[in-house]
């Protein structure tokens, strides 16, 4: 079985169908770009997979376990983190704060009253080494809410890797960046996937940061899946072509 | 017995429609400007003392009439000037505001019309028992029933027939899309609170007959009214309107057994309420 | 915690040597208990803001823990022994044990909704403390009893008619309960909490069982509020149901916001302006509570930020 394995999932919102039977298999080790033109169901796709939402029908397992009644923050511990399409940080607090609190989570302090002496050491070190990876360093004592667009989500990014996930979802990372900063992500989620092996699955609307990251590309219409494949699969797909990527290409 | 039990409900359901009046006018505030008016109590003295200032020279049914209005005034013009600046901060301080507000009214009240207790003239006939058998039955308590069924009848009616109480059903729901449609929401929201403190008015001229007058009069009557919107579900009228009734009459049928728990049955509902169904009766989930 | 830093320990540095010196020189502006009042009433304050200022909960219901603490030491103190730590103890435990048990109800609730709950909640007992007037004394209060002097075995401590001696007591008293919650707000468990103030579904998608800490921060604050509360009625030998209203739990809020709820401090700062002017106006004037009122409004529409927000935008400048 696959490591993120979906199974025919739908959601109903009453008489609305956002998701329609769909099902994908993700490998470890694999970037899996959900594309689609506007009101696809990508989001709510992934708000299923995360458990926001619940199925109206099918399975999601995770390494082959199924998440069925899994709440969302318990599906952290197994491994599963996302961004949002809207940066969800800690605006208030530093750069480095706002990576220190899932660096502390990740180490199984969330409820300590106070600080082991024996891991204040490595963890300020993981905390610079996260700042580092994610080109975070010179601005760590800035506050995040007053960051660029761009800043910001590099350090949202950072913050779901301080939990060491096995898999990581990111909703539209370059969703209203410009140029300079959409590359700088793309670099940053390469550089994720490439050097740490992470299995990643990301919403994304720019195709040029998807067919250059994707190792394969689900294409989502209407709710229902439209088609599956590699990058260059996909440009050759004449439903895609006609339905999607005849428009904007 | 039966005869005091029936006394007890009766005497519930009539409390608990003072609690639903002012329920229902905070409840409409609160879903539409997301405000918990503390001074709620208080804008229900000043309708009370109004009245009571206006009656010797328009009489008891011209002050019925008039004090809630003036009230309603005063509660436009408090919310133009100092709720409507907190709009859009964090909800803390508009709770300040009120919570002020009230410091400042039951002060005011004490200030102009004394911290003495004043009788309030109710023509001689309401008072006079309907029947003999049915003691309790005044005139005067008819007349409550009878004003409060009409008056929430004719919210229901704007809120569910005229462009401004569909404008206020839908604010309540999704604000920004309502503002988008090209509605002033600052106006809304104005006459949102007027209506909610022309409710309070009216309770505070109708509880000066029942209860005499004191600046204090409307603290009695706030708590149960936040624990009927509890009960009833934030946002949804028919609820709160629910939920006073029934507090009253618990509170009506506990007299009869348990004199001094009276208070306390409304708090042990409210938790019963919370732990089963946290929206509320008729509230929806996710409302809040 | 870090090593020692001079520039971060300088405000904890400067607002020690206030409180300790307080008895030298507070006869010029004022008199003692009315510093003891402040430190009481200070550290009530401060056990808000653990949960209004640094887990961004609102609470409009305190007043009943504090109400609670002050019940119990002085029902302990009355019926059952004649000893003020253990009404101290027994005052803060049932504050703490009617928080634990309430929690569960309202954590699931958020924002003004809260508020409101917390606030009803908070009047259940008002009106127990008022209608069980065999035990409670009802609306006038519970008398005849006092605090007593303090016997450590090997030494006695006059904190019954020596006020100095008492203020040092509180004092005591309250550099632990301080410390204790500031060390707390520095653990990673205090940085859980306040990412829940900055950012509830971020923390949640952390992993973090956002209700339970709720409930962890809400009885934590609550505690230390009980424990105000035992001080409060050891500082008047008296209490009355008062204590437990809801107008009380909404000073304690406007002492947060007056002083500052970003700062550590604030809520000492707003607590002190707050019981001088208190003392200050109902001696001036039979309108005071019009006065306080006013504050209010001041406080919410021209100072939201309290005076420690001000300094600090100063200092930035």
């Amino acid at each position: 079985m696959s490591f993120l394995s979906i199974e025919n999932v739908s959601k109903h919102f009453g008489s609305l169908i956002a998701v329609d039977g769909v099902s994908m298999n993700v490998e470890r080790g694999e970037l899996r770009a959900v594309i689609g033109p506007n009101g696809a169901g990508k989001t709510t796709f992934f708000n299923l997979i995360t458990g926001m939402l619940s199925l109206t029908k099918g399975r999601v397992t995770l390494d082959g376990q199924d998440l069925a009644g899994i709440d969302p923050s318990k599906r952290v511990s197994l491994g599963m983190a996302r961004t949002f399409q809207i940066t969800e940080i800690f605006p208030d607090l530093t750069v480095r704060e706002n990576i220190r609190i899932p660096v502390e989570i990740q180490a199984g302090l969330r409820m300590s009253p106070r600080m082991p002496k024996a891991m204040e050491a490595p963890i300020r070190q993981r905390i610079e080494q996260l700042l580092e990876e994610g080109g975070l360093t010179k601005i760590a004592g800035r506050l995040a809410g007053e960051l660029s667009h761009g800043d910001q989500r590099a350090t949202e990014i950072m913050m779901s890797l301080a939990l060491k996930p096995r898999l990581l979802l990111l909703d539209e990372p370059t969703a209203g960046m410009g140029d300079d900063e959409t590359y700088a992500v793309a670099r940053l989620i390469r550089r994720i996937h490439q050097e740490e092996k992470m299995t990643i699955v990301l919403i994304e609307h720019d195709m040029r940061v998807v067919f250059n990251l994707a190792d394969r590309i689900t294409v989502l219409a209407e709710g229902r899946p439209l088609a599956e494949g590699t990058p260059q699969e996909i440009t050759q797909n004449a439903t895609v072509q006609a339905a999607y990527l005849g428009g904007e290409a | 017995m039966t005869q005091l039990i029936l006394f007890n409900v009766m005497n519930g359901l009539i409390i608990g429609a003072f609690y639903a009046l002012m329920a229902i006018g905070l409840s409409l505030i609160m879903s539409l400007s997301d405000v918990i008016n503390f001074a709620h109590g208080g804008f229900l003295a000043v309708g009370a003392y109004l009245a009571y200032s206006l009656a010797p020279y328009i009489g008891f049914w011209g002050g019925l009439l008039v004090a809630p209005v003036l009230t309603a005034i005063l509660g436009l013009i408090v919310e133009k000037f100092l709720i409507s600046r907190v709009y859009g901060r964090d909800p803390l301080y508009s709770l300040l505001l009120t919570f002020g507000l009230a410091f400042i009214f039951e002060d005011g009240t004490r200030y102009i019309w004394g911290a003495q207790s004043l009788p309030y003239q109710v023509p001689g006939w309401l008072m006079s028992p309907l029947s003999s058998s049915f003691f309790f039955l005044t005139g005067y308590r008819m007349l409550m029933i009878v004003l409060i069924v009409a008056v929430v009848a004719g919210l229901f009616v704007i809120m569910t027939r005229t462009r401004l109480g569909l404008r206020i059903r839908a604010g309540t729901l999704d604000l920004e899309t309502v503002s988008i449609l090209g509605v002033n929401v600052r106006i809304l929201r104005n006459l949102n609170f007027g209506i909610g403190i022309y409710l309070a008015g009216l309770a505070g001229v109708l509880a000066a007959g029942q209860l005499g007058l004191q600046p204090t009069i409307g603290d009695s009557l706030i708590m149960p009214s936040f624990i009927a919107i509890i009960i009833g579900g934030l946002g949804s009228l028919t609820g709160t309107l629910l939920g006073g009734l029934l507090i009253g009459v618990a509170q009506g049928i506990t007299t009869v057994f348990f004199p001094s728990a009276s208070e306390a049955v409304m708090y042990v509902m409210m938790a019963l309420v919370l732990l089963v169904r946290p929206q509320g009766l008729l509230g929806e989930e996710g409302r809040f | 915690m870090e090593n020692f830093d001079l520039k971060k320990q300088t405000p904890n540095l400067i607002v020690m040597a206030l409180l300790v010196t307080l008895p030298l020189w507070i006869n010029y502006v004022s008199y003692t208990q009315l510093g003891t009042q402040v430190v009481v009433m200070g550290l009530a304050a401060m056990a808000l803001n653990f949960l209004l200022g640094y887990t961004g909960v609102l609470s409009f219901g305190h007043a009943a823990y504090f109400g609670l603490g002050a019940y119990g030491a002085a029902m302990t103190i009355r019926y059952i022994e004649p000893s003020t730590g253990l009404g101290v103890i027994v005052g803060t435990l049932a504050g703490m044990l009617a928080a634990m048990l309430i929690g569960p109800m309202i954590v699931r609730l958020r924002g003004v909704y809260f508020a409101m709950v917390t606030i009803a909640f908070g009047q259940v007992f008002y009106f127990i403390a008022f209608r069980w007037n065999t035990v409670t004394g009802g609306d006038d209060g519970l008398t005849g009893w006092k605090r007593m002097p303090l016997d450590f075995g090997f030494a006695k401590l006059d904190i019954q008619r020596d006020p100095t001696t008492f203020y040092y007591f509180v004092l005591v008293i309250f550099v632990i309960a301080v410390a204790i919650m500031g060390l707390l707000l520095r653990s990673p468990f205090g940085r859980t909490l306040i990412a829940i103030r900055e950012n509830e579904r971020r923390t949640r998608f952390m992993g973090i069982n956002v209700n339970l800490h709720i409930w962890m921060s809400w009885v934590i604050s609550c505690t230390f509020m009980a424990l105000a509360g035992s001080m409060s009625a050891l500082l008047n030998n008296f209490v009355d149901p008062r204590a437990f209203f809801w107008r009380q739990s909404g000073v304690f809020v406007i002492m947060c916001v007056m002083g500052g709820m970003r700062s550590f401090w604030g809520p000492m700062m707003g607590a002190a302006i707050y019981v001088w002017l208190q003392d200050y106006l109902s001696s001036a004037t039979p309108n005071w509570q019009s006065f306080v009122g006013l504050v209010f409004v001041v406080v919410v529409l021209f100072f939201p930020r309290g005076v420690m927000g001000i300094i600090r935008r100063k200092a930035t400048e």
